[in-house]
């Protein structure tokens, strides 16, 4: 069966559609807001990361083919039944690969440089990183291969995913129909994961199907009494790329140096741990927002 | 690598550029006024929820402003058309250097190095004891 890359093939596509968000939010004609030197950070984190994924290409595709070498089974690239399964199985894998990436500061290293841009539009989905090869998380997808999916078809439905979740990135939508924001990732539900907001933190780590976000406790619909605030926590205080695509690494290293007794701690703890509880990770500023919005409903329950 | 690759690379890179120049020329960067007192404490408020703001010195451009908040500074600046927030101990703000009329505030932070802002004067006599 020939093979080919989602993502190569979506590329005129991707430069289509933010040419058509730009102009005709100019015209008023829909909602997006850029800054340029913002989007100039996200097309070129983008561009950088075709590039990092050629270096790192080659390890990875060589330890899939090694892994493929002892699969239990031959799954042919052939049956619908087979695409129907890798589309399952792939999305699982994905969505415990961008918890992980959320929720251990090793891998956030990595995958905050999607987050950094205060703003949401499809330039933002193209804000990808340079570290993931390095970072590892790859290795969750060694799995499907040592099921036996051939390492093509592995790789053309991880693009698929990437294309689906390219026009979730933008403000254009407001909702989809009822029945497709119940079972998929939608714009709606993606603003909620590239929120700052403390109600929104940590929730919809999927990639193509929602359910698996409503499955294992991690759903959070967007409200409209709560607009997204988009970025980080700490959002960034630059547009110099290498700033933006090593920061959290350079933190990370710098915290290990400074106390290499918690090294473990500070590489493998929630971003935002800290060995003496100094900063806060997402878990404390949604309990100091539960708090804090608990607080004048008490003293009203006094009066 | 190949030919192509470095050809696709090249294309790629020229349409960034015609998309960069596209969004500046298109001026929809989101919309935001400069920071006056009541602004600026609304903006402490949301980025330092819970926090007691003792005195607050807005920039005289509205593009940041700085707080004394017990022994902590809390900074925020302006970046493109977002603010950046970042609390530093407030020794460290004193230290900040100042010339020509702009605080430049060190946040010892590898992904906000600096924060500048325009005051009248650094630091504050009733404060710097």
């Amino acid at each position: 069966m020939k093979t080919f890359d989602p993502v190569t093939l979506a590329t005129p596509l991707f430069i289509l559609t933010i040419i058509l968000e730009i102009v005709f939010s100019r015209l008023g004609k829909l909602k997006a807001e850029y800054e340029a030197r913002d989007t100039a950070v996200s097309l070129g984190m983008g561009l950088g990361s075709t590039v990092a994924g050629v270096l790192f290409g080659g390890v990875i595709g060589a330890t899939t083919l090694w892994v493929h070498q002892y699969r239990l089974f031959d799954i042919p690239m052939t049956a619908v039944w087979a695409w129907v399964a890798i589309f399952l199985l792939e999305d699982l894998t994905y969505y415990w690969f961008h918890r992980i990436a959320h929720e251990r500061r090793f891998w956030w290293a990595s995958h905050v440089n999607h987050h950094t841009s205060q703003h949401y539009n499809l330039s933002t989905a193209l804000r990808q990183t340079w570290t993931g090869g390095l970072a590892g998380t790859w290795l969750l997808w060694l799995p499907l291969s040592f099921l036996g999916f051939p390492p093509a078809m592995i790789a053309i439905q991880k693009g698929i995913s990437l294309v689906y979740q390219y026009w979730i990135h933008t403000e254009a939508i407001g909702r989809m129909p009822r029945w497709f924001e119940a079972v998929f990732n939608t714009p709606s539900h993606h603003r909620v994961h590239h929120a700052r907001n403390p109600r929104y933190l940590d929730k919809n780590y999927a990639g193509i199907l929602i359910v698996w976000d409503r499955l294992f406790g991690t759903f959070q619909p967007e409200l409209d009494e709560e607009p997204c605030r988009y970025g980080v926590v700490k959002n960034l205080g630059t547009f110099n790329i290498l700033r933006v695509a090593f920061h959290e690494w350079i933190a990370m290293a710098q915290d290990v140096i400074r106390q290499p007794r918690h090294a473990l701690g500070w590489m493998f703890g929630p971003p935002g741990w800290s060995p003496d509880g100094s900063r806060q990770t997402s878990h404390d500023l949604k309990a100091e927002w539960e708090a804090r919005r608990k607080a004048p409903a008490e003293l009203d329950r006094a009066a | 690598m190949s030919q192509g690759f470095f050809i696709q690379l090249a294309a790629s890179g020229a349409a960034i550029g015609l998309l960069i120049a596209l969004a500046a020329w298109a001026r929809i960067a989101r919309p935001i006024d400069p920071l006056n007192d009541a602004k600026a404490r609304a903006l402490l408020a949301d980025e330092f929820p819970g926090r007691t703001l003792d005195a607050v010195w807005v920039a005289q451009d509205g593009a940041g402003a700085l707080a004394k908040s017990g022994g902590l500074a809390l900074v925020v600046c302006r970046l493109g058309d977002g603010f950046v927030a970042r609390q530093i101990p407030w020794a460290q703000a004193l230290q900040a250097s100042f010339r020509d009329g702009r605080l430049s505030v060190d946040l010892a932070d590898v992904a906000a190095p600096r924060a500048v802002i325009a005051l009248p004067a650094w630091p504050p006599k009733e404060l710097a004891a």
